[in-house]
């Protein structure tokens, strides 16, 4: 069972990056905010007796069927506004080559000079933009296996689909970010 | 550049992507270090709030634990314990319902067995006893004596 401090720092650690999480996909700071909350509760009363390795794991999945559920309240009251289904981004271009921006941020200059131009703050800006800019299903495939850190296996546990899935939606929004970033001339 | 793509492992292009993928998240938790003070105080509220939910959870868990423990024990003084404790006990709380509807039905048998030996009484005497006179005088009377029997 998780100790009262484990579940604390555990909840401090992954918070922030919970909120945003939640931001990218709802789009608004108050709903976000309610979700992360929901999400914490449901954690503490339902699952405090789990191992604190566990806690991400379940935190993840609680938050993303949190996230499912406001989704299907907005589109009760009609007032969804996006397409919330795993279709493809309208701009795929299949002649996009991932390798072509990372061998370039690697090895070359050329692209040094755009993003000089650009600020920090933008350039942090931009990234979070395409970020909410990738289909759902991306996105979150992306940011629990890059940014959350987890495996694919547990990545397809939290967001219920095969591992298989996880690769393909996390190769695509590696591959629609990188083109995009590319476009703004930015380099990571 | 294609021809070096072409070439490149599946392995290759994965830890590629990885590498992507990390630079994007870094980047990511940059910006999720610099929330507004509103945001990181609701959401300090938040942990505390489910932090406090879980104290509760806990506690109600420990009391629950307690309890089942404690009606435990008393079952095994009442039946010497075990496994089966629960289901002796359950046994002895349905056995006044039991005698109860036993009584119930023993009542109304008793009842029933009265009633029929008073209507018995009452025809026996009936039958034995002499007609009146006046019974004669009644036209119904005289007509059931007319009617021939079996």
């Amino acid at each position: 069972m998780a100790s009262e401090k484990e579940l604390s720092d555990f909840l401090k650690n992954v918070e922030k990056r919970a909120f945003k999480r939640t931001l990218y996909a709802v789009r608004d700071d108050e709903a976000a905010l309610d979700i992360v909350q929901d999400a914490m509760i449901r954690l503490a009363e339902k699952y405090v007796d789990r191992p604190a390795a566990e806690l991400p794991l379940i935190f993840q999945r609680i938050l993303s069927n949190a996230t499912m559920d406001w989704f299907r309240r907005q589109k009760v009251r009609g007032a969804i506004m996006k397409n919330f289904s795993d279709f493809e981004s309208a701009g795929e271009d299949g002649d996009f080559d991932i390798l072509e921006t990372l061998e370039t941020q690697d090895g070359s200059t050329a692209t040094e000079s755009a993003a000089e131009n650009v600020s920090r703050a933008q350039i942090l800006l931009a990234i979070e933009g395409q970020i909410e800019q990738l289909p759902t299903r991306q996105r979150e495939a992306f940011l629990l296996r890059y940014w959350e850190e987890l495996d694919v296996a547990e990545t397809a546990a939290a967001m219920g689909c095969s591992e298989g899935s996880v690769k393909t939606h996390c190769s695509r929004a590696v591959h629609a970010l990188a083109k995009a970033l590319k476009a703004k001339g930015i380099e990571l | 550049m294609k021809n070096q793509n072409i070439h490149l492992s599946t392995g290759g292009l994965e830890a590629l992507q990885t590498r992507f993928g990390l630079r994007v998240a870094s980047r990511l938790s940059e910006a999720s270090r610099e929330l507004p003070h509103d945001v990181t105080e609701r959401l300090k509220a938040s942990r505390e709030l489910a932090l406090e939910r879980a104290r509760l959870a806990r506690r109600a868990e420990a009391a629950t634990s307690v309890q089942a423990s404690g009606s435990g024990g008393a079952a095994s003084l009442t039946f010497g314990g075990g496994t089966g404790s629960n289901w002796w006990l359950k046994l002895a709380s349905a056995l006044p319902i039991i005698a109860l509807i036993a009584g119930f039905m023993f009542i109304e048998r008793v009842h029933t067995r009265q009633q029929i030996a008073a209507a018995a009484e009452v025809d026996a005497a009936l039958l034995a006893d002499d007609v009146p006179p006046t019974a004669y005088s009644d036209p119904g009377f005289v007509e059931f004596l007319k009617v021939p029997r079996d």
